[in-house]
C-alpha cells in the first residue's frame, strides 16, 4: 500500500467490532454495555416496550416523525432522550481522538477542534445541535456545507466514539466582545 | 448611446497622459472599441523614465476600462490613467459604495466594460452588472448561478473567487463547485455552463480565467484535498473543452512532447511528472492551478503556477514531485508544455508556486530581456527568461531562513538542513510560513518607475508533519503549521522591488500581512489595501503615503481604476476580509456566524478589534 495507513489506525480498525447491523435498535437501560460491545439486539428487544431511548452501539438513530401523524392523534410530546454510552468514557474519547486524526477530521476542524475549513468544536456553538444525538447525526448524515456523510463508511460505534471526543473539546461560550481574553492558537493550516 | 458618451469621456485623461509622458499612445487612443482583449504585443505601454522597461502586452481594451483580471495579459495591473497624482491624491473621497450581499473573503477585482461594472462575489458566486452611467448606480442585472453548497466545506481556504474575465460580449467566471460559466454581459443570461471539476474529490475552482484567442483558460483548486491539478481551455462560444493538461502524471497527460525544451537539463526526461513520485502517489499529488494566468501573444505561451504537492507530509512522496510548486509555460492553442521551472522541488513547506507571473521587458546587464517576474511563496523573487525558463536572477524579497539562495547552475534552491520538515518531527521557526513571502495578492508593475509593487507577508511557522490517509473529499494534508509574526515586529510590508537588480527600493511596514493586491497608475500613484481595512494611495517613487481611508472591512481584493461616464478617474476596491488569512478570524465565521468578531488566533493578534466581516465595493474619485 503506497499511502501509509497509520499503524495505530490499522490496529484500531481491527480491534473494533464493525457490525453491519442496521435495525432500529432500542437498547436496554443506560449502562448496559454488553449489548453495545457485542452489537447484538438480544438484550434490547426485551426492554423495548418500556424504553424508547437510544444508546451508543452499532446501529442507527431512530427518528419518530410525529409531525406527520393524523390530526387528533394523541401526541407524546416528551422528547426522546438519546444517550451516548461513550460520553465521558476516557478510553473511548482517546480512541475517538485517534479516529479524528485518522479520518482527516483534524485538517478540516483543526487540531483539538480549533476550527479551520470546518467550524470549531471549542467555542460551545453548534450549528446543527450539540447533543450526542445531534453530533452523531452530523457525522452520520453529513451536513450541507461540505461535511461528508460517514454513515456506512465507518462503523456506528466509531461515530459514537468520535461524538464523545468532539463533545469533550467544547468549552463554554466566550464573549463575542472579548478581545483581551483567552485566545486559541491557530492550528491546522 | 451610452457607449458614445463613455468613449468621449475616456479621451480626456489620455490627452493629459500623452502630454506628460510623450509615449506613443496611438494604440490606446481607440477608446470607443471594447470588443475584447487586444492580443498584440506591439503596442508598448509606458515608455516612462526607466529606459527599456516596458509591459510585454498592451492593456486590454481602452485605457479607461478594466476587462481582464489584471487589466492585461501581462498581469501588470498598471493603468495609463493619470488624473490622480501625488499632488492631488490627498483629496480622494468615496464616490459611491455597493454591498455585495455576501460575506467571506472578497479576493479578486471588478471589471469595467463600457459603462458597466461587473462584480462577482465569493460563494455563492453572484454576478452583478452595475450601470455606471446612471446616478445611484442601479443594477442592470443580477445573476445567481446554481452552485452546490457542498463546495463550502471542500474549499481549503475560504470560499473566495478571484474574479471574472470579459470577452466578446460575455462574462466568464468560475463557480466554487467546479463549474465554469459564461454569462451574457448585456442580459445576465447564462450562455453556457461546463462542469470542470469533481467536487466529491475536493476539486473546487476559485481562480480568475483569462480568454485567449476564443478560448477560456481555467484551472483547478484543491491542493489540500489530494486532487490532481489541471489547466484546461474551453471554447468561449460553446463551453466545450478544447484541451486539458494535468500538471502531474505521465507525459501524455501533462502534455510534454516535442515542444518541451526546458532550460535545466535535470528537468528534461521521460514521464518526470510520474517518475518523480513513489508508486502512483502522483494520482493524489496536488499541483492545482488556483492562482493567476498570464499570456504572451508573441510567444503564444500561457504561464501559470502549480500548488503544493499533497500531502504536506513529505515522507509519503519522496522525490521531486514534478510538476508541483512549479512555473509552467504552455502553448495556448494546445496546452503543450514548452518549459517548466520547479521553484521548490520536493516542497515540504506548502510553498505553492501559484503567484502571478508578470511579463515585462527589462534592461538586465545592459541588455533588454523578455522576462517573467514572479514573487514566490518560498520567499524568492525570480526574474526569468520567459521564452526558456532560465533564471536570470533570484533574491529573497522577505525575511527567510529555509534556503541560502538559488544554485544558478541548476535553478534549485539550496536548502538549510535544519529547516527540512519530516514526519513526526516538529521543526521550529521556518520563515516564511506556509502563507509564503507573498500569497495570492498580486503585485503591480509601473513602466514609469521600472518597479514592482509587492504586497508581502512576514510570517514564520513551526511545522509538524504526520502520516495521513487519502480519503476522497477530505483534506489530504498530514501536517500542522502554527504561524507567528516574522522578525522585526511587523507581519506584512508593501514593497517596491527592482527586478533588474533583485533589490527592495522602499517598503511600508504593516501590522498584518498585506493580503490585498496592488495597482500602479501613470499618475505616479500606487494603491493597495490592508487586512485591517485601510485603503491607501502611495507615491510610486518613494512610498510616501499620500492618502488613506478606512473601508468597511479588511481588504483582500485588488484595486482597479477606470474612467467614469463623467470623464473622471475612479478607483474601485472590494472590502471583505477572508481568504486563507482572513480565515483566522473566519475559522469561526466559517460557521456562518458573521457577527462573531472574536479573535481567532495569535497569528493576527487583535485583528478583530480593527475589522469584521463585510462584502462591499468602494469607489473613490477626486
Amino acid at each position: 500500500m503506497p499511502r501509509c495507513l497509520p499503524q495505530h489506525l490499522l490496529i484500531l480498525l481491527m480491534s473494533i467490532s464493525c457490525s453491519s447491523q442496521r435495525s432500529h435498535e432500542t437498547a436496554g437501560a443506560a449502562g448496559d454495555t454488553s449489548s453495545r460491545r457485542t452489537g447484538t439486539t438480544s438484550a434490547a428487544g426485551a426492554d423495548s416496550a418500556t424504553s424508547n431511548y437510544f444508546v451508543a452501539g452499532d446501529s442507527l438513530r431512530f427518528i419518530e416523525h410525529t409531525e406527520i401523524l393524523p390530526a387528533g392523534f394523541p401526541l407524546q410530546i416528551k422528547p426522546l432522550p438519546i444517550k451516548n454510552l461513550y460520553e465521558g468514557d476516557k478510553g473511548a474519547i482517546a480512541t475517538g481522538a485517534k479516529l479524528y486524526v485518522g479520518y482527516n477530521c483534524l485538517d478540516c476542524h483543526g487540531a483539538d477542534g480549533s476550527g479551520a475549513m470546518g467550524p470549531s468544536f471549542q467555542d460551545g456553538r453548534w450549528h446543527f445541535g450539540g447533543s450526542p444525538g445531534d453530533v452523531f447525526e452530523s457525522i452520520y448524515e453529513g451536513r450541507p456545507d461540505g461535511m461528508p456523510a460517514w454513515g456506512g463508511r465507518i462503523s456506528n460505534d466509531q461515530i459514537w466514539m468520535l461524538t464523545a471526543y468532539v463533545r469533550s473539546l467544547s468549552s463554554k461560550d466566550l464573549s463575542t466582545e472579548n478581545f483581551t481574553g483567552k485566545t486559541v492558537e491557530r492550528t491546522g493550516h | 448611446m451610452k457607449r458614445v458618451l463613455r468613449g468621449r469621456a475616456a479621451i480626456l485623461p489620455l490627452i493629459a497622459l500623452a502630454a506628460c509622458s510623450g509615449g506613443d499612445k496611438s494604440a490606446a487612443a481607440d477608446s470607443t472599441s471594447s470588443s475584447g482583449p487586444q492580443a498584440t504585443s506591439s503596442a508598448a505601454t509606458g515608455t516612462g523614465s526607466v529606459s527599456g522597461a516596458r509591459i510585454a502586452v498592451a492593456h486590454a481594451g481602452p485605457p479607461g476600462e478594466w476587462q481582464m483580471p489584471a487589466g492585461d495579459y501581462a498581469s501588470s495591473r498598471y493603468s495609463e490613467l493619470a488624473s490622480i497624482t501625488p499632488q492631488n491624491a490627498a483629496s480622494l473621497h468615496v464616490a459611491w459604495a455597493f454591498s455585495t450581499g455576501v460575506l467571506r473573503g472578497h479576493e479578486g477585482q471588478p471589471l469595467v466594460v463600457g459603462n458597466t461594472m461587473y462584480v462577482v462575489t465569493p460563494y455563492p458566486n453572484v454576478a452583478y452588472a452595475i450601470d455606471l452611467a446612471q446616478t445611484g448606480q442601479p443594477l442592470k442585472w443580477k445573476f445567481r448561478p446554481e452552485n452546490s453548497q457542498q463546495a463550502i466545506g471542500r474549499a481549503c481556504c475560504d470560499v473566495v473567487n478571484r474574479g471574472a474575465a470579459y470577452a466578446d460580449g460575455k462574462i466568464f467566471y468560475n463557480l466554487l463547485d467546479g463549474h465554469t460559466i459564461a454569462v451574457d454581459a448585456s442580459t445576465g443570461n447564462q450562455v453556457w455552463r461546463a462542469k470542470m471539476g469533481d467536487l466529491s474529490r475536493g476539486e473546487t475552482i476559485t481562480m480568475a480565467p483569462i480568454v485567449v484567442k476564443g478560448k477560456v483558460i481555467v484551472g483547478s483548486s484543491g491542493g489540500e484535498m489530494g486532487v490532481r491539478g489541471w489547466i484546461a481551455a474551453l471554447d468561449a462560444n460553446t463551453g466545450k473543452e478544447v484541451w486539458r493538461a494535468y500538471n502531474i502524471g505521465p507525459d501524455k497527460d501533462v502534455k510534454v512532447g516535442p515542444k518541451f525544451k526546458t532550460f535545466y537539463a535535470h528537468d528534461r526526461g521521460k514521464d518526470l511528472g510520474a517518475t518523480s513520485w513513489p508508486g502512483d502517489t502522483w494520482k493524489t499529488g496536488g499541483g492545482a492551478v488556483w492562482g493567476w494566468l498570464s499570456y504572451d501573444p508573441a510567444l503564444n505561451l500561457i504561464y501559470h503556477g502549480t500548488s503544493n504537492p499533497g500531502p504536506w507530509n513529505e515522507n509519503q512522496r519522496t522525490g521531486d514531485n514534478k510538476w508541483t510548486a512549479s512555473i509552467l509555460a504552455r502553448d495556448a492553442d494546445t496546452g503543450e508544455m514548452v518549459w517548466a521551472l520547479q521553484v521548490t522541488p520536493h516542497d515540504m513547506w506548502d510553498y505553492d508556486a501559484v503567484n502571478e507571473n508578470i511579463l515585462v521587458d527589462l534592461p538586465i546587464k545592459g541588455q533588454t530581456r523578455k522576462v517573467l517576474v514572479h514573487f514566490d511563496r518560498n520567499g524568492f523573487a525570480y526574474t526569468i527568461d520567459r521564452a526558456t525558463g532560465e533564471i536570470l536572477l533570484a533574491e529573497p524579497f522577505v525575511p527567510m531562513n529555509w534556503s541560502t539562495g538559488i544554485d544558478m547552475a541548476t535553478g534549485r534552491p539550496k536548502v538549510v538542513e535544519t529547516k527540512k520538515t519530516a514526519q513526526d518531527k516538529n521543526v521550529k521557526d521556518i520563515c516564511p510560513s506556509l502563507e509564503g513571502g507573498k500569497n495570492q495578492q498580486p503585485a503591480a508593475f509601473s513602466p514609469q518607475t521600472g518597479l514592482f509593487y509587492v504586497p508581502t507577508n512576514n510570517l514564520c511557522m513551526d511545522f509538524q508533519a504526520r502520516a495521513v490517509t487519502y480519503i476522497a473529499g477530505t483534506p489530504f494534508i498530514g501536517g500542522n503549521a502554527p504561524e507567528k509574526g516574522g522578525p522585526g515586529g511587523y507581519r506584512g510590508e508593501f514593497i517596491a522591488w527592482d527586478a533588474t537588480t533583485g533589490k527592495k527600493i522602499w517598503g511600508i511596514k504593516e501590522p498584518y500581512p498585506v493580503w490585498g493586491g496592488a495597482l500602479a497608475t501613470a499618475g505616479g500613484v500606487v494603491f493597495y489595501g490592508t487586512l485591517d481595512g485601510w485603503f491607501k494611495a502611495v507615491d510610486a517613487r518613494n512610498g510616501k503615503v499620500l492618502w488613506q481611508f478606512k473601508v468597511g472591512s479588511g481588504v483582500v481584493g485588488n484595486p482597479v481604476t477606470y474612467t467614469g461616464p463623467d470623464g473622471k478617474q475612479y478607483v474601485a476596491i472590494y472590502a471583505g476580509i477572508g481568504g486563507d488569512m482572513g480565515l483566522l478570524i473566519a475559522g469561526d465565521v466559517a460557521a456562518n456566524l458573521p457577527y462573531d468578531v472574536r479573535e481567532r488566533g495569535t497569528t493576527l493578534p487583535d485583528i478583530a478589534r480593527w475589522t469584521s466581516w463585510g462584502g462591499e465595493l468602494f469607489v473613490f474619485s477626486l
